[in-house]
């Protein structure tokens, strides 16, 4: 039905209530249209100017708590000072050779090579598995039988955070990462630092490198790596577990194995880096037959090149991180720290193997005991070796085994303690009179030299976590500071004032940022040296972005501040803000969100918020349970005291005309199952019940759902595993969901009478479709994981994964693309029904269906889109909770409705609660390892720009998306038109929405203010540094998504639509 | 001599009270209807509750929860004979307690029981293991507010009155759940040890001071 239809409908509405459908529109007098037109077009202009107001204002306030994020991380995110000084003669053993011992180095680097992978393991075990166990056995045996100590197989222990990129800075440079280059996984530059691959290239020996395999290396050492012959692979694409390794593979049989006269190669250093291991335990986990099959066939190739090196060649086989026990990495747990460093050479007693073999190479129990040695000191033990200097920067200690009798080792030490201590005197780490100089100074006058090294160590990771105090105060004010003007703008004021507000505002926010980057750029950036030496602001001298964020930040601050003071003084806002906690579900708000807060005060909590958020939504619904059975008096207390019934009820009646009068009281009686009257009807306290125990029961079974965080160890199962994910009976759940799903939807739209229009086309035919349809191709993705080599022996020479490609991109552009510009169009959810007058047989009586829900049915047809393409991206068990998520949504929505608290903020406190709850039960953790990064590859096989990171962010942010959408369904729920008048709509909206940020802000603030406190806490980077990123994440997003999506996009082109259509008069 | 100056307590504090009862009543006989009330004395402390609890916690091996309940059912009957019925006051009496009244809600307790369970679970217990222990929480909670269900019988249902008795129990059981994350590794976050003492604190206090809410 388009809109001129409509149009022509109301008007005969209008016309009088039982409308003759043969009129026309000759009842109509001229003048008085006009005067309606020009009113409505004046007040559409009004909002016009309003609603742009509004985004202006808050994105300004987003931009603030960007600001403050920014800020707060530049001082906690923990930077080293790089030296870029390069070893030229710390290694006298390698002026004093002609030749190295070796004239071939061959390195090969499995991915995640877990040190139990490579030992023998009892298979009578309690936790042998035999997929990842036994499965390599040519390094240990290799070790093994080399009586002439010509292989040495070491544990390898890496340092966290344990991302190859990372590992590859550790394993090549010596020195210890800072968690800031942890970021930058994605685009890795150049290593300007002095490392292993750079004294490797400037050794006049050694300087022709082949590489093949990871393209990481390509990024870190272009300049180094032999360009004509080198073969990177691409590879942050988990899902394609062979093409690196037989790209490797391929390439060494090329150079190396099937190499018939060896004389001919002109490489002297040939590295290789297979990514199978990781690849497989990223998409499947180490408990998966694929593993097996990788596992052997690095065993063969192994083989391979150990057979096939020449007497002069030294092979480093090691691993650059382990896997935990799914499949993941990132962390520091002791599965994914221990890997593995082999090395072996043909040539006899080049290695000097502990005297004492039986407790240093112990491979029992899972080799706990096995001698271990620091990832870092590769760096020393390969330089030495091959007679190299060792890298300016390195901090490691060369391994006892390298040296062939102790002579050799006391000269290896040496000039490994030389290094440390030019480094340490070229770096100025510490003062000259600081405690622990002086300690390092007498460990060196004493010759205590692992003693010493070990010092350093210590030191280095101590100062590399040095924090910026000023930056954090700075950031933790600035967000302190978003938190009261949120308060304050968005519950505490009453939306008529900040309409008026807003235009004072955003001028004066404008003027004062261009006043105060003028200002600032003026003292810091043009003039730096103005600032005198003990400015706390001095940090700013001369950056440009620090400057302009901070004068940007300070503008936002003031132009808000000034009208605001010069409007209400501030004892009467600190009475209205206990004046505002009057009220019993404000309360339970205030609750809920300083609970969730202070969770963040201990590790223990922090671990456990996935129960713990569940608990809180649980508590919820068993209060809002309470409320409907027993219905204490407070009811009416609080409808009366937040005034809005009785002021909507009034409106009713005198303010809107006859016509909208009689037509409510006409719907209300056709279909509204409850009058508008409180206390709470009988129907609609059983209803209300029946939500809240359906509330309940959902938020239950899905927290069933949970990959769990290592630190919950025996007391956590996880479900959310491959087997559970792809088995029959999770097929089985999703695919009843297809019929399931829109009809349960189509239940909560019927409740309104909105089940009209447009609903129909969207849940009926949009949905179930699109639900059939990821079903396909979620059933085909289950089949490849879990059927082996499924597509060869049902779709001979058809293409599957093609096939599976353009399933996935459709429905992708479908839900992204195509559905979100049908809701454009405008889809209304509402129909002009004719029944018979009880009175009057002969004359119809005309009604607008879905009148009541005109708002919200619409609003909702959007978050269905939404919904659709979170669902996509999300594996089947985390679909399974999004499904419930839909229903939970509809809950809080008809409860909030049925209790009339729409304009209060336990409103958007629920749905925030509900949006973490979700967050953890599809699968995630506050935790980095637990990105679900193969999620990035559903569109496209590799990484291509915007494709994989739509990928990635609507998995890890979905709950969000969705919550922050639908906040102001709140608002629009259940609004019958003609009652509010834009301006209050938008206002309310904006009070919504704003409770949202609230929430988030507070919890934003709270991370902030436990990383800091907890900063030297043994767990800051495992539990309380993620939590913190991840809170900054949230509030980000979830601000931006409310400032575009919600209220600019969605909300204004929805109520300019409907004011059109119901005000136009 | 104990119960000797108890009494005199009574005494004392009972003129006090049928000032404020006076009060009550009235108020009472406004909003709900039959006049019951408990009257605001010393003597509906379970002081059986604490005691049980010093010897849950000091005196029981590994916090034996069902050895804890054997004992407290017949001191909750106890307590309900003896102080807490004896308290209340129906229009201007106290009322007798029925025996028959009294057994039958010993076993409608009992019914109610699985869906207290059933609550638990819902609130986070888990779903499969531990099943007995969240049987015997249950059982704890239930028999806790054995008092305030009896009373709710002797009411004829018409009272809401008791509410509170209920609220109270419930509530120093959900709060009590804070302390099971903690990493302290001690026997007493075992579940459900942590969430009893929390319903035993609640109920004494509710008991306790319910009068004067």
């Amino acid at each position: 039905m388009d809109e001129k239809q409509l149009r022509q409908q109301e008007m005969l509405l209008q016309n009088g209530l039982n409308p003759n459908f043969d009129g026309n529109d000759s009842n109509f007098t001229d003048s008085p249209r006009n005067i309606a037109d020009n009113l409505y077009k004046q007040r559409n202009r009004k909002f016009k100017k309003l609603h742009i107001l509004y985004v202006f204002f808050i994105f300004s306030i987003a931009i603030l708590q960007f600001i403050s994020i920014a800020f707060f991380s530049r001082g906690f995110l923990l930077t080293r000072n790089v030296l870029d000084n390069i070893s030229t003669d710390n290694n006298p053993n390698s002026i004093l050779n002609d030749k190295p011992q070796f004239d071939k180095t061959v390195i090969l680097i499995v991915d995640a090579l877990r040190f139990n992978f490579v030992i023998p393991v009892d298979v009578d075990s309690m936790d042998y598995n035999p997929n990842y166990h036994n499965n390599i056995d040519v390094l240990y045996d290799t070790f093994k039988n080399s009586q002439d100590s010509s292989s040495v197989l070491l544990k390898f222990i890496a340092d966290p955070p344990t991302t190859t990129m990372q590992r590859l800075k550790g394993l090549t440079t010596g020195t210890l990462p800072t968690f800031i280059d942890a970021g930058s996984n994605f685009d890795g530059s150049v290593i300007l630092e002095d490392n292993l691959i750079k004294q490797l290239y400037l050794n006049k020996f050694w300087n022709d490198i082949y590489f093949v395999g990871d393209d990481t290396w390509d990024a870190l050492f272009k300049p180094y790596l032999n360009q004509q012959f080198s073969r990177p692979f691409d590879s942050l694409n988990v899902w394609d577990l062979d093409t690196v390794d037989n790209g490797v593979i391929s390439y060494f049989h090329e150079y190396l194995i099937d190499q018939s006269s060896k004389d001919q190669m002109t490489y002297k250093t040939l590295i290789g880096h297979m990514l199978g291991v990781d690849h497989v335990g990223h998409k499947y986990g180490p408990n998966h037959f694929t593993m097996k099959e990788k596992q052997l066939q690095i065993n063969q190739f192994l083989k391979e090149i150990i057979n096939s090196i020449d007497d002069n060649t030294l092979l480093v086989v090691m691993g650059d991180h382990g896997m935990d026990h799914t499949g993941n990495h990132g962390g520091d747990s002791v599965d994914e720290l221990e890997s593995t460093l082999f090395m072996y050479a043909k040539k006899k007693n080049s290695f000097t193997l502990d005297k004492d073999y039986e407790t240093s190479y112990n491979i029992s129990n899972f080799g706990e005991s096995y001698k271990q040695v620091n990832q870092i000191d590769l760096v020393p033990t390969l330089s030495l070796l091959l007679d190299l200097q060792i890298p300016f920067n390195s901090l490691g200690w060369p391994i006892d085994e390298i040296a062939q009798n102790s002579q050799q080792l006391e000269m290896f030490q040496n000039i490994t303690v030389q290094q440390l201590h030019t480094f340490k005197e070229t770096s100025n780490l510490l003062t000259s009179d600081d405690e622990r100089n002086l300690l390092l100074d007498e460990l060196f006058e004493k010759n205590l030299y692992h003693d010493y090294q070990i010092q350093l160590l210590e030191v280095c990771k101590d100062l590399w976590a040095r924090f910026d105090y000023i930056s954090i105060a700075i950031g933790i004010t600035f967000l302190f500071i978003s938190l009261v003007y949120l308060i304050i703008l968005t519950q505490l004021i009453p939306s008529i004032v900040i309409n008026k507000l807003v235009t004072e505002f955003v001028p004066l926010i404008i003027c004062l940022i261009f006043i105060l980057n003028l200002i600032f750029f003026g003292t810091f950036y043009v003039f730096p040296t103005s600032a005198s030496q003990h400015h706390p602001l001095r940090f700013l001298n001369g950056h440009f972005i620090w400057t302009s964020l901070f004068s940007t930040a300070i503008g936002i601050i003031l132009g808000i501040m000034i009208p605001l003071l010069d409007h209400y003084s501030i004892k009467w806002l600190i009475c209205r803000f206990f004046e505002f906690f009057g009220d019993y579900w404000t309360r339970v708000a205030g609750i809920f969100v300083i609970l969730h807060s202070l969770l963040f005060a201990s590790n223990s909590f922090t671990i456990w918020e996935d129960k713990i958020v569940g608990f809180f939504l649980t508590s919820f619904g068993c209060l809002t349970l309470y409320e409907f059975v027993f219905v204490p008096k407070r009811q009416s207390t609080v409808a009366l005291l937040s005034g809005l019934y009785v002021e909507n009820k009034k409106k009713v009646i005198t303010n809107t005309d006859e016509l909208d009068d009689v037509a409510a009281e006409l719907n209300k009686k056709m279909e509204d199952p409850y009058p508008d009257s409180l206390p709470l009807s009988k129907e609609s306290r059983i209803l209300g019940s029946y939500h809240s125990i359906l509330l309940i029961i959902l938020t239950r079974l899905v927290s069933t759902i949970t990959i769990c965080r290592e630190e919950q160890g025996d007391f956590c199962k996880p479900t959310f595993t491959i087997d559970n994910n792809y088995s029959p009976y999770i097929m089985g759940l999703l695919f009843i969901m297809i019929f399931l799903i829109p009809s349960l939807v189509k239940g909560y739209f019927r409740l309104s009478s909105s089940y009209q229009g447009a609903a129909p086309f969207w849940i009926n035919g949009f949905l179930r479709c699109f639900l059939l349809m990821n079903f396909i191709y979620w059933f085909i993705t289950s089949l490849e994981i879990t059927v082996p080599s499924w597509s060869v022996n049902l779709f001979k020479g058809m293409d599957i994964k093609t096939m599976n490609f353009t399933l996935s991109r459709t429905l992708a552009g479908f839900s992204l693309v195509a559905a979100n510009i049908g809701w454009l169009m405008g889809p209304l959810c509402i129909e002009l029904g004719l029944s018979n007058n009880s009175e009057n047989v002969n004359v119809k009586q005309a009604s607008v269906l879905g009148y009541k829900n005109i708002y919200g049915s619409q609003f909702f047809l959007l978050v269905i889109n939404v919904f659709m393409s979170i669902v996509v991206f999300n594996k089947p068990l985390a679909q399974l909770s999004i499904f419930a998520m839909l229903l939970q949504l509809l809950t809080i929505l008809e409860i909030i409705d049925l209790f009339r608290l729409k304009q209060n903020i336990i409103g958007p406190v629920a749905l925030g609660l509900l949006c973490y709850q979700q967050y953890f039960t599809t699968g995630h953790q506050a935790t980095i390892p637990s990105i679900q990064w193969d999620m990035g590859f559903i569109l496209s096989p590799s990484i291509t720009f915007p494709l994989t990171h739509i990928g990635l962010f609507l998995n890890t942010f979905g709950p969000h998306i969705i919550v922050s959408l639908s906040v102001a369904l709140l608002t629009f729920w259940r609004q019958p038109p003609s009652i509010l008048n834009p301006q209050t709509l938008l206002a309310r909206i904006v009070s919504s929405c704003g409770g949202l940020a609230i929430y988030n802000t507070v919890l934003c603030l709270s991370s902030f203010i436990f990383v800091t406190h907890f900063r030297r806490h043994l767990m800051v980077w495992k539990i309380f540094c993620p939590r913190y990123l991840f809170a900054s994440a949230s509030l980000l997003i979830t601000q931006f998504i409310v400032v575009f999506v919600t209220i600019a996009f969605a909300s204004g082109r929805l109520i300019r639509q409907i004011n059109e259509l119901f005000w136009r008069q | 001599m104990k119960k000797g100056q108890t009494a005199k307590k009574t005494v004392s504090f009972s003129d006090d009270t049928t000032m404020t009862t006076h009060n009550r009543k009235k108020r009472n006989i406004d909003h709900d209807h039959p006049p019951v009330f408990v009257r605001k004395t010393t003597l509906t402390i379970p002081w059986h509750l604490p005691l049980l609890l010093l010897y849950f916690i000091f005196g029981s091996t590994d916090y034996d929860s069902f050895k804890l309940l054997i004992t407290l059912i017949p001191l909750q009957v106890l307590y309900l004979i003896f102080q807490f019925n004896k308290s209340t006051v129906y229009g201007n009496k106290i009322i007798k307690i029925k025996t028959s009244l009294l057994l039958i809600c010993l076993f409608t307790t009992l019914l109610i029981v699985p869906f207290v369970a059933i609550v638990i679970i819902l609130m986070g217990a888990p779903i499969s293991s531990n099943l007995k222990a969240t049987w015997l929480l249950s059982l704890h909670i239930c028999y806790l507010s054995y008092p305030a269900i009896y009373s709710v019988f002797n009411c004829d249902f018409k009272v809401g009155l008791w509410k509170k008795y209920f609220i109270v129990i419930l509530f120093g059981s959900w709060i009590s759940c804070i302390v099971i994350p903690l990493d302290w590794d001690r026997d007493w976050q075992r579940w459900p040890v942590p969430i009893i003492i929390g319903s035993y604190v609640g109920a004494f206090l509710g008991y306790s001071i319910g009068s004067y809410v």
